[in-house]
C-alpha cells in the first residue's frame, strides 16, 4: 500500500514530476552518450594504433624498445620462427626492419620512421594496404615505396615520383637509397600518416647493411584475449636474450588513458549526480511542504517515522527508477543507431585525426557502463530526498498539521 | 474504568515570546463508554487538551495517563504505536489522505498494524456497510462531500477497535443537517459498541 500512495503522490503533481523525470531523463541519456563515445573514441585510437603498426605481440632482441638503434637485430630468426610456428595461438607473423631517418623529394624532407616489411605477410598484420588512397601496396619489386598522405604532402610528391631515404647503418655510416612512391595510404591518425613510410625489407636490409638481419617480429594471435599467456609461453621458450611484448606493454599511454578516462567518469557521474540531487530535493522539498499536514495526520494516527521516511524516499526511488529506465531506454535509442552507422565528426577532423581517432566516431557502451547508470543514478535520487524526509520526520503531529 | 486521567496539566505556547497559556491546571478523568464533549469558546484551548488527550502534544507540566500508563515516559515510537493501536482520530477538516480511496482510507491504519490485505478488506467493508457508506468504497476524498468524508473519517478512527475516539469539532465544517446525522452516528457507536468519543465544539446546537 505504501508504494501505492508513493506512486499516488507522484502523480499528484504531474508537470513538477514531468520536469524532474526530464531531468532525470536527461541526466542519464548525457551519462549514456558521455560513456559511449568516450569509450568508442579511446577504443578507436587504440584499435587504430594496434591495426597500423604495433600488433598484438612483437618480439625484438631484449632492450630494442627502449633503444631502437638498428644494430639491435633478433638473434636468431629461425629460432624465433620455430617458436612462433608451433604456437597454435598465433595466426599470423611478419619480419621487420624498424629504423629512423630522413625521407626527402626534390621540394622538402622530413624524419620518418622506415619500416622494411614483407610485402606479402605484412598486409595480414596492419592495415596499411587496406589504407592505401592513391596508388597501390608494395609489390615486392624493388625501391618502392608506400608513405601517408601527410607526408606526401609535405614532401609534395605524387604516384611515380622519386624520394630519397637516409637511415645511419649498422656500421655508423649514412645508407641512402632512393625509391618510387607507388602507393599513398590515409590512416585515421594523421601524426602515424605523416611519420612512417615502408618499403620492402630486402631494400631496407640492404640500405642498412644488414645482410638477412630484421629488427622484429609482429604477430596477430587468433585471440586477442590470450595475449598475455601467449607472450609468457614464448617468452620462456626463447629465453633471455630476446622481449617478448605485448600490445599493453608497446602502447602503455593510450592503456593509461583508458584507465584514466574510467576514473574521471567517476567525477562526470559525481557532477551528473549533483545536479540531480539539487533538482530532486528541489522537488521533494516542494512536495514535503505541500503535505506537511497529511504528513502530521499520518503521525496523528500511528505512523511511525521510519515508514513515513521510508515513504518519502520510496517516492524519490520511483522517480530515480522511472526516470534511469525512461533514459536508458532513451539513451539505447539513440545509441543504438549511433554506434551501428557512426557520428560524422568530420568539422572536427583536424584534431580527431591528430589523436589517431578518426572522423567517425563509433560509440560503445559498455555492460558496466550500463549497470553503472542503473544503480549510480536511483541512487542519487533517493540521496536527493534524504534532507526534506529528515525534516519530514523531525516535525512534531501537532506542528505538522497546524502547519501553513 | 479510567481510560485516561490528566493531572494539573499546563500548557504554555510562547507567542514571539509571549507566554500564552492554553491549559492551566487541567485534571480530568475520561471512563470507558462516555460521550463527552469539551465544550467552550474558540480560543478556549479545547484542540489543545484534545491534542494533550490523543499524546499529539506535550504538557508543560502535569501528567497524562493513557489506560494507566504515564505518556511522558514513553519514547516517540511508543507514543506513535499508543495512537495507531488505542486511539482514533476525527479533524475538523476529515483529513483523508487524498490519493487514497475511502476504503483505502479506511483500511491504511489497519496496513499500519500489518493486518493482512484480505481481513483489512473485509473488516474495512463491513465497517461501511454499518455506517452507510459502502457506495463510497471507491471514491477519493475529493468526490466526495463534507458529510461522506466525515464518516469516512469516523470509520477510520473506529476500524482498530480503539480504546478512546477523540475529534476535534468534528462538525465545525459541516451544515447543521449533516452535523446532526454526524454526531447521531457516533452516538449510535457509542451506544451500540460502547465506544468512548470525547469531542469538541464552540456550537451551541451541538452541546
Amino acid at each position: 500500500m505504501l508504494f501505492t500512495i508513493a506512486w499516488r503522490n507522484i502523480w499528484r503533481n504531474k508537470r513538477r514530476t514531468l520536469i524532474v523525470l526530464s531531468s532525470v531523463v536527461v541526466g542519464v541519456v548525457a551519462l549514456i552518450m558521455n560513456d559511449s563515445l568516450s569509450i568508442g573514441m579511446i577504443r578507436q585510437m587504440f584499435e587504430n594504433q594496434l591495426g597500423s603498426h604495433v600488433a598484438h605481440m612483437q618480439i625484438h632482441k631484449r632492450g630494442f624498445n627502449d633503444n631502437k638503434v638498428i644494430q639491435s637485430v633478433v638473434p636468431d630468426q629461425k629460432r624465433v620462427e620455430e617458436a612462433l610456428r608451433s604456437t597454435p595461438e598465433v595466426k599470423y607473423f611478419s619480419r621487420r626492419v624498424v629504423t629512423f631517418g630522413l625521407v626527402s623529394s626534390a621540394i622538402n624532407s622530413s624524419g620518418a620512421a622506415i619500416i622494411g616489411v614483407e610485402p606479402d605477410r605484412e598486409p595480414n598484420i596492419t592495415i596499411i594496404k587496406k589504407s592505401i588512397i592513391e596508388g597501390r601496396y608494395l609489390s615486392g619489386a624493388s625501391h618502392e615505396v608506400v608513405i601517408g598522405k601527410k607526408m606526401a604532402d609535405k614532401l609534395s610528391v605524387g604516384i611515380g615520383d622519386k624520394i630519397v631515404g637516409m637511415a645511419s647503418t649498422v656500421s655508423g655510416a649514412v645508407g641512402s637509397d632512393m625509391f618510387r612512391v607507388v602507393g599513398i595510404f590515409r590512416t585515421v591518425s594523421s601524426e602515424f600518416d605523416k611519420s612512417y613510410v615502408f618499403i620492402s625489407l630486402g631494400n631496407a636490409q640492404e640500405m642498412l647493411e644488414l645482410g638477412k638481419d630484421v629488427s622484429e617480429f609482429a604477430i596477430i594471435l587468433r585471440d586477442r584475449g590470450l595475449v598475455e599467456m601467449v607472450k609468457s609461453k614464448i617468452a620462456a621458450r626463447l629465453g633471455a636474450n630476446y622481449e617478448v611484448l605485448s600490445y599493453a606493454d608497446l602502447m602503455p599511454l593510450i592503456l593509461a588513458q583508458m584507465q584514466m578516462y574510467k576514473e574521471s567518469m567517476f567525477i562526470v557521474y559525481i557532477i551528473i549526480g549533483l545536479a540531480l540531487i539539487f533538482g530532486i530535493i528541489n522537488a521533494t522539498l516542494m512536495s514535503v511542504f505541500e503535505r506537511m499536514q497529511e504528513f502530521g495526520v499520518l503521525m496523528a494516527i500511528g505512523m511511525k517515522n521510519s515508514r513515513l521516511f521510508y515513504m518519502i524516499m520510496l517516492e524519490a526511488l520511483v522517480i530515480g527508477v522511472l526516470g534511469t529506465v525512461v533514459g536508458m531506454v532513451v539513451g539505447l535509442a539513440m545509441y543504438l543507431p549511433l554506434s551501428a552507422y557512426g557520428i560524422d565528426l568530420s568539422m572536427f577532423s583536424e584534431s580527431l585525426t591528430s589523436f589517431g581517432v578518426g572522423s567517425t566516431i563509433y560509440p560503445v557502451l559498455t555492460l558496466q557502463s550500463i549497470v553503472g547508470i542503473l544503480i549510480v543514478i536511483p541512487v542519487f535520487a533517493v540521496l536527493g530526498a534524504l534532507y526534506p524526509a529528515l525534516k519530514a520526520i523531525r516535525l512534531e503531529p501537532v506542528s505538522a498539521i497546524r502547519y501553513v | 474504568m479510567n481510560i485516561i486521567e490528566i493531572k494539573d496539566v499546563e500548557k504554555t505556547y510562547h507567542d514571539n515570546g509571549v507566554p500564552v497559556h492554553a491549559l492551566r491546571g487541567v485534571t480530568m478523568t475520561v471512563e470507558r463508554g462516555e460521550f463527552l464533549v469539551i465544550a467552550g469558546p474558540s480560543g478556549s484551548g479545547k484542540t489543545t487538551l484534545l491534542n494533550v488527550l490523543g499524546a499529539l502534544d506535550t504538557p508543560t507540566k502535569g501528567k497524562v495517563y493513557l489506560e494507566g500508563e504515564d505518556l511522558s515516559t514513553k519514547s516517540r515510537n511508543e507514543i506513535a504505536s499508543i495512537r495507531l493501536h488505542k486511539l482514533g482520530f476525527v479533524f475538523q477538516a476529515y483529513n483523508l489522505i487524498p490519493v487514497l480511496s475511502a476504503l483505502e482510507n479506511i483500511e491504511f491504519t489497519m496496513m499500519l498494524r500489518g493486518i493482512p490485505e484480505k481481513e483489512r478488506h473485509e473488516r474495512a467493508m463491513a465497517l461501511m456497510e454499518e455506517l452507510d457508506i459502502a457506495e463510497l468504497a471507491d471514491k477519493r476524498p475529493n468526490e466526495m462531500s463534507g458529510g461522506q468524508q466525515q464518516r469516512v473519517a469516523v470509520a477510520r478512527a473506529m476500524v482498530n477497535d480503539p480504546s478512546i475516539i477523540l475529534a476535534d469539532e468534528p462538525t465545525a465544517n459541516l451544515d447543521t443537517k449533516t452535523g446532526a446525522n454526524l454526531l447521531d452516528l457516533m452516538q449510535r457507536m457509542n451506544e451500540e459498541k460502547n465506544l468512548t468519543f470525547v469531542f469538541s465544539s464552540h456550537d451551541p446546537q451541538v452541546i
